[in-house]
């Protein structure tokens, strides 16, 4: 990919302080955001994919922490940042989010145009009349209708759908680089879904943004993202193009997580479900952190950790399936069927 | 909004009529000695000449209408054994103001300090200002108020150089069962300022705000500190409103003229027509001020509405 990255980690390693023991939570991350792409990032809950994400906000819980790595954006490094001034030049300005559940992410007692226009005036600087016309202009950009009257509405008076299109709002009144959307479906019922994608999508060329997905519904990421990257365990353990993710994938944790697509699923069958739990993350994970999981796991997965092999230029994965020396396993049945039948059932 | 005020007020009257009629009747059970000094000294027909003055010997419907009729005219009787002969409203008239006075600037000052305290704590949370915090708090309401309301007068007088006793035209004298009396509101402020912003702080709408890039500041004062406070606006009218009823440790300590205390006492003097004054104005200053609360929430909290919902969402 000849694109410049607008943000670059390198070996992020994020530790949480619980009751006196250490969490590894993100463990020697790497990724680069390229300029415009959208990509999103899949796991489990509990991955991490959250606390990732946080990081270039500095929006940890008080009790986490960067251990390790780097963040590069604009030419610096923000995981040097300490003070919440430094922080202030980021949040809104230049990365905003958009949370999961628009029921109680805005505030109750305020107008929703209050709450765009707050957010108007720390960025934009447009003030009185002036910041007032932009937050129509941005209400009707989210497809609410009648902004005038909306706008002095407060948060009780709109639906789930119509919340999450105010916070999508706030968030591009910051006019921000990059947008990062946190599960932003998953507290919707399903014909809201797609409305709220397609209106994201829709934004996105509108205001130039690079936009970074996290849930854990595929169907949402076929829909959305040119890249995907699988996180399991605090690591990414499989990135590439959405295409190659889902035809091609090569991690035996991708090769689960599409096999338990319902739609890939045969009727009257169980769906299939992955066995066990996550590691967990109090103690350092030996090997490949999948491997307990996997039922064809190799010995040195569990001893040890696999390097990223790279399948192409923009694919690589962590799994040692990928070493020549690797015996040749072929991804399960289901898998092979998306290969050459695509998704389907979705939007 | 109007029609709702309307509603509650015609409730809240009712209530009170029905509070009145209760203590009324409950009253007349009482044993008639207690409106005698001499009860047994007197003949049965002396005893009957004093209780058909007193209205006694009435039926009962019959004094209650006497009783209500005299009230609509704002008039609350006369006291019958208190101060015999005199006015209720003069009776009232001479010792409220002492207690409201004292009652609104402990109020004030209790808010002064409860309100930074709480929003102090919240905003260090288990750091040194909560820890203080905490133990003011449980010390306040783990001892019992007669005990540290003695120890300010005796230490506090002592340390001011200050007089034990209460003058009105004197303002020293004030200072000391001003902080006595609130004291356990700073506390109660302090405690549920606390955890009201704590529950706010903890809102996906604070994390929003954080990301959109407002300062801890801003998201402190305009977001949580005001979500924080609507809940407890709902009590202040009340509690303004009750400051009217004195209260008996500091007003008894000082020796202050206030109306700390004067409903026990005309209880055990059984002053009927007193008791009957006093609990139609402490009633009906408890059910206004819940009334002004509510509607002042209403007012203040937008997800309030006073209409009744279309089976809209």
């Amino acid at each position: 990919m000849e694109r410049a990255p607008i943000l670059q980690v390198k070996d992020l390693d994020v530790k949480f302080n619980l009751r006196g023991r250490q969490l590894h939570a993100i463990r020697g991350v790497s990724l680069n955001l390229y300029k415009g792409e959208s990509l999103a990032i899949v796991g489990e809950s509990g991955s991490g994919k959250s606390v990732f994400v946080k990081t270039f906000m500095g929006l940890l819980d008080s009790n986490g922490w960067v251990d390790n790595g780097h963040i590069l954006y604009n030419g610096e490094d923000l995981v040097s940042y300490t003070t919440e001034r430094q922080w202030l030049q980021v949040r809104g300005r230049e990365i905003a989010m958009v949370l999961q559940d628009p029921m109680t992410s805005l505030n109750p007692l305020k107008t929703i145009g209050a709450q765009i226009i707050e957010a108007i005036e720390l960025h934009q600087d447009l003030h009185g009349e002036k910041a007032r016309q932009e937050m129509l202009s941005i209400l009707t950009d989210v497809g609410i209708t009648e902004p005038e009257r909306r706008a002095k509405q407060y948060p009780h008076e709109f639906s789930g759908g119509m919340r999450q299109r105010v916070v999508i709002a706030i968030a591009v009144a910051c006019r921000p680089q990059i947008l990062i959307c946190d599960e932003p479906t998953t507290a919707l019922d399903v014909t809201i879904q797609a409305q709220i994608l397609k209106l994201i999508r829709n934004l996105k060329e509108k205001y130039e943004l690079t936009t970074i997905y996290i849930t854990h519904d595929l169907g949402v990421v076929a829909n959305v993202a040119d890249r995907i990257a699988v996180m399991y365990a605090g690591d990414i353990v499989e990135i590439g193009l959405c295409e190659e993710v889902f035809y091609d994938p090569k991690h035996p944790y991708t090769w689960a997580l599409l096999s338990s697509l319902p739609q890939l699923g045969v009727k009257g069958e169980p769906l299939y479900s992955i066995h066990g739990t996550p590691p967990n993350l109090f103690y350092e994970v030996k090997g490949d952190a999948f491997a307990p999981r996997n039922p064809q796991a190799l010995k040195i997965d569990f001893e040890k950790r696999p390097p990223y092999f790279e399948v192409s230029l923009t694919h690589k994965a962590r799994t040692w399936l990928l070493d020549p020396r690797a015996p040749k396993i072929d991804p399960p049945e289901a898998v092979r069927k998306l290969a050459t039948e695509g998704v389907k059932g979705y939007e | 909004m109007l029609k709702y005020s309307l509603k509650r007020l015609a409730s809240s009257v009712l209530t009170l009529c029905i509070i009145i009629v209760v203590v009324f009747v409950l009253l007349r059970q009482m044993p008639i000695e207690g409106y005698f000094d001499n009860y047994e000294k007197l003949d049965e027909f002396q005893i009957q000449v004093k209780l058909t003055q007193l209205g006694l010997n009435d039926p009962v419907l019959v004094q209650l209408k006497n009783f209500f009729v005299k009230l609509l005219h704002g008039d609350l009787g006369t006291s019958s054994r208190y101060s015999a002969g005199t006015p209720i409203a003069t009776i009232i008239a001479n010792k409220a103001p002492v207690s409201i006075y004292m009652g609104v600037w402990s109020m004030a000052i209790s808010l002064i300090m409860g309100i930074p305290l709480g929003a102090a704590m919240a905003r260090s949370k288990s750091g040194f200002w909560d820890k203080f915090g905490t133990a003011f708090i449980v010390f306040i309401n783990a001892v019992p108020s007669a005990v540290y309301y003695i120890f300010i007068q005796t230490y506090g007088t002592e340390a001011l150089g200050i007089s034990m006793l209460f003058e009105r035209e004197n303002w020293v004298t004030w200072i000391l069962p001003v902080f006595s009396l609130s004291l356990g509101s700073t506390a109660s402020y302090a405690m549920w300022l606390r955890r009201y912003m704590v529950d706010e702080m903890n809102k996906d709408y604070v994390r929003l705000a954080r990301a959109k890039g407002v300062s801890n500041k801003k998201i402190m004062m305009k977001h949580v500190f005001r979500n924080a406070f609507v809940p407890m606006i709902q009590y202040i009218p009340a509690s303004l409103l009750y400051t009217i009823c004195g209260s008996i440790y500091v007003e008894s300590l000082y020796s202050v003229p206030g109306m700390g205390g004067l409903l026990v006492d005309v209880i055990s003097r059984q002053d009927n027509p007193m008791v009957q004054a006093l609990v139609v104005i402490y009633s009906g200053i408890g059910i206004v001020g819940l009334l002004l609360g509510d509607i002042l929430m209403g007012v203040i909290d937008p997800r309030i509405s006073f209409v009744k919902k279309e089976g809209a969402r």
